[in-house]
Parts: structure tokens; C-alpha cells; sequence
């Protein structure tokens, strides 16, 4: 696994945890459309951070399940991951 | 209610998740021609259970009636009652988008007696198996009883008053009355009803302490109500939604008015009091009758309870001639729910369902699996009886005490 959580990854997991189909390419052409309108809820996203502090081993940022886009929520995790390498 | 005759609030819509159907069509050719569904219990992680019979819910296919951002966050009830609500609705006449327009004058009432246990039940396993860590945070509102309410309102944008009726098996009655008087004090139109999924291994471990529970092996000597062999109940899942509005607003937008919710009450009488039940049950069903401006002698068919455990029909039958007098040993009396099994709250809105189409097609449906009647009662048995039938009397208890009746009337 990449130390690095790509669009890709952000993707299969809306899928598996909130049930929301949105592919890479969406996330990546417009990754300041807010994750509200794709339908994912705060409750989504939290059991998406929780998904990735079990896949790395480690807590993520308090505020990681208030990111309001894909954006931010990307930089923030990655930035953290790469504080954490 | 009959003080009030300005708003009326009547059924106008219809959805079922039954054993044996999906749909109202299914679920009323198996009630008219006494089909049974009950059959052995085969949800996975069952079979080392003592419960061998059940009406489970087959052919059910959720990805294809509801989204997967709801079906994620959600217990197997909740995925019942999603795809019932939808069924009521286009049922009722309502486009997809028509109520959107005015989201507050849409309300959503359930009834849940078990809640989502196989959502949790995975959680758990998860909590003990795994860590706290791998418990999904969908976990604090799939298993909760007003999850149903919830993700009904959500996910039709409905903003009206909305509640959630906790009083046992007989609170599927107790919901359905809540809607009429949410529609009497003004709400345009109440999405209304309950399902149940208590087929699960956690959920039928808890069931095994009632001593109502029927652990009898084979299919059609499970659930006898009424009979010298009566040993208890098969549980079942799914369960209907209806929906309610006032008469004088359906038939503006040229609705279907079904039947009119005319009268409810309800009693409490103590977990296990059968006996007990008997002057609850009666006091409901005078209640109910009078609220409705209804005599005994009007009452044309009996939807009943239909426990299966002796001293419990034996009050049922005793509670009937009690409020309705003679006319109570002459009465069409009819518990399909014995081919289908008691989907807790569901069970009496199932009846009521049943009770608004046997009204319609002027049948009364039989009783399956029930040929020896031990009791003063006229029940149908064998085949559906035809009959002119203007009101029905719809009967519910619950374990745990509650007692409930509801009077439904064909609208004119």
C-alpha cells in the first residue's frame, strides 16, 4: 500500500462505506465540489477515517472527518501521513 | 374522530414486503387463496437454533429497490420499510417528485418492536472481534427503532411531523392512528406503517425466551391459533406502509380513497397477562368502535390477533363476545397472518392492509393451517368467504402487554 491516499483509494472507499459512486476522474477534475453533494454525510466520512487509521496503523487528524471537500480532505490526510513518514 | 368531520383522513396507498410477496398483488393472492409462506427458518447462522419455522421475507432484492447510500447506513427493517413507503406512494398516486414541492406537509409515522439486529449484531461482532475501531460509525442510528422514520423522511425530503411509535407489537395499530390524527389536526399526508426483520441470530435468540414462541419443526403445524393444538407463534418479517391523508385532499388530486381510518384505541394489560387481555382487548375494541360511531352489529369482518397460545385466543374469543355481544359468535372472523407469522409490529399493519383489500374484492381471506375451531368464533377457514364488507375490525396484542384496536371503513 502507498503512503499516500490517492483519488482512486478516496473513491472505492465512498463506495464501501457510504455506498456513494463517484469515479477517480470526478474526484480528480473537480476536487472542490463538496463531499454534500455527492450525498456523503459526516457519518460517511467519519467511517471513511476510520477505515484509514485501521489500514495505517495510526490516528489521523481530530478534525479529518470535518473536511467539507475531497480537496481538503486529501491534502489533510496526506499531509499527515507524509509528517508521520 | 367522529366529532371532527372536517378532515378525514383515509388510506389512499398500499405498499407490502411480506413472506410470499413483494407487492400488494403477491401478498393478497396469498392471503385470498390461503396460501402459506411459512417454512423452515434459513437466514444464515440459524440453523443451531431451536426456532424451526418462520414467515420469512424471499425474493427480496434491496439494491433494487433502493439506493446504496441508504442500504449501507441501514438494517434489513429499515430496507423493508424504504421499498414499502415507495410501493404506498406510487400506490397512492403520487409522482416521485410531488411531494418535494411541499415537504412539510408530508409526515412519516413507524412502529418498530425489534429494531435493527442484524445491523447490529455485525457491529458487535466487529467491537468484540476486532476493536472499537472497526465499528462503523453508521452503527449509532442503523439498529435505533426510529431508524425507519428517519431514513423514510430523508430520503423522501418529507418535513412534516414525523414519530415513532414504541408500544409493542399492537403500536403498528397504535401508528396507524397517530397518522389519522396528525392528518386531522392538518398534515396534508402521512407516510405510515411498520416492518420488521427479526429473523436474524441475535434477534431470534432474544425471542427464545418468550414462551409464546412456537419451536414446533414442521411448517403447517407450527401456528394454529383458535385450535385444540394451538402451541404458540412463528415470527415473521417484513411488514406494510399505508398512506394517510384527508379524504377532501385525495379526491382533489383524483386519488384512490381506499378506506377511511375511523377508529383506534388501545390498552395496556401487563406482559404475559392473557387472561388480562380479554378486558383490555374488549375495552379497546369498544373504544375503537365508538370513536368511529360505529355498533357492534356493523362490524362485518374481524381481523384477529391470532396468538396460538390457548388462554390467549381463549381471551381474544371472550373479549369479541364481550364488546360486540351476540353479533360476536356470528361475525366473519379471519387471522391470515397464519400463513404468513407475526412480523411483530408489522403484523397489524399487514392486517390492516389485508383488511382494506378484503373490503374491496368483498372476500373475506381464510385462516391457513386452522381446521379445528375450539372457540365460540366464525372463523374462516379452508377458502376465501365472499362478502359485502363496509367495516373491519382490526385486533392486535403484544407480549409485552399492549392491546389495540383499529376500525377501517370502506369509503363511499
Amino acid at each position: 500500500m502507498t503512503a499516500r491516499l490517492t483519488a482512486d483509494e478516496l473513491s472505492a472507499l465512498m463506495k464501501k462505506g457510504a455506498g456513494i459512486t463517484v469515479d477517480a476522474a470526478t474526484l480528480e477534475r473537480d476536487p472542490e465540489t463538496p463531499f454534500e453533494v455527492y450525498g456523503l454525510d459526516s457519518l460517511g466520512l467519519l467511517g471513511i477515517v476510520g477505515e484509514l487509521e485501521n489500514r495505517y496503523g495510526r490516528a489521523l487528524p481530530p478534525d479529518a472527518d470535518r473536511c467539507k471537500t475531497p480537496r481538503e480532505f486529501l491534502d489533510l490526510v496526506n499531509d499527515s501521513l507524509m509528517a508521520g513518514a | 374522530m367522529s366529532k371532527d368531520r372536517a378532515r378525514r383522513p383515509v388510506i389512499t396507498g398500499i405498499g407490502v414486503v411480506a413472506p410470499g410477496g413483494v407487492g400488494t398483488d403477491a401478498f393478497w393472492k396469498n392471503a385470498r387463496e390461503g396460501v402459506s409462506s411459512l417454512d423452515h427458518v434459513t437466514r444464515e447462522g440459524c440453523g443451531h437454533l431451536p426456532l424451526r419455522v418462520a414467515g420469512e421475507v424471499r425474493g427480496f432484492d434491496p439494491e433494487a429497490q433502493v439506493e446504496q447510500r441508504y442500504l449501507v447506513q441501514t438494517d434489513r427493517f429499515s430496507h423493508f420499510a424504504m421499498a414499502a413507503a415507495d410501493m404506498a406512494l406510487a400506490d397512492a398516486g403520487f409522482a416521485a417528485d410531488a411531494l418535494a414541492r411541499d415537504p412539510y406537509a408530508v409526515g412519516v409515522v413507524t412502529a418498530a418492536g425489534s429494531g435493527g439486529g442484524e445491523f447490529g449484531q455485525r457491529e458487535l461482532q466487529r467491537l468484540w472481534g476486532q476493536g472499537s475501531t472497526y465499528v462503523g460509525p453508521y452503527q449509532s442510528i442503523a439498529w435505533f427503532y426510529a431508524a425507519s422514520t428517519g431514513q423514510i423522511s430523508i430520503r423522501g425530503g418529507f418535513k412534516g411531523p414525523c414519530g415513532v411509535v414504541a408500544s409493542d407489537e399492537a403500536g403498528g395499530l397504535d401508528a396507524v392512528a397517530h397518522a389519522a390524527a396528525a392528518v386531522r389536526r392538518g398534515t396534508g399526508t402521512v407516510v405510515v406503517g411498520s416492518a420488521e426483520a427479526p429473523l436474524a441470530p441475535y434477534s431470534i435468540v432474544c425471542q427464545l425466551g418468550y414462551r409464546e414462541l412456537s419451536c414446533v419443526e414442521e411448517p403447517e403445524r407450527a401456528y394454529r391459533p383458535f385450535t385444540p393444538q394451538a402451541c404458540g407463534f412463528v415470527p415473521a418479517e417484513g411488514g406494510a406502509m399505508l398512506v394517510v391523508e384527508d379524504e377532501g385532499a385525495a379526491r382533489r388530486r383524483g386519488a384512490p380513497v381506499r378506506a377511511e381510518v375511523a377508529g383506534h384505541a388501545a390498552t395496556f394489560t401487563g406482559a404475559s397477562r392473557w387472561e388480562e387481555s380479554r378486558e383490555g382487548l374488549a375495552r379497546a375494541i369498544r373504544g375503537a368502535l365508538e370513536q368511529a360511531g360505529c355498533a357492534p352489529e356493523e362490524v362485518d369482518v374481524v381481523f384477529a390477533d391470532a396468538l396460538g397460545l390457548p388462554e390467549a385466543d381463549r381471551a381474544e374469543a371472550l373479549a369479541l363476545a364481550d364488546a360486540l355481544g351476540p353479533h360476536g359468535s356470528r361475525v366473519p372472523v379471519t387471522a391470515p397472518k397464519t400463513g404468513t407469522g407475526r412480523a411483530y409490529c408489522g403484523a397489524p399493519v399487514l392486517d390492516t392492509a389485508a383488511a382494506v383489500l378484503a373490503m374491496e374484492h368483498g372476500l373475506v381471506p381464510p385462516t391457513p393451517h386452522v381446521h379445528e375451531v375450539c372457540h365460540d368464533l366464525a372463523l374462516v377457514t379452508g377458502r376465501a368467504r365472499p362478502a359485502e364488507l363496509r367495516t373491519a375490525l382490526v385486533l392486535s396484542r403484544g407480549l409485552m402487554g399492549s392491546n389495540a384496536a383499529l376500525v377501517v371503513r370502506r369509503a363511499v
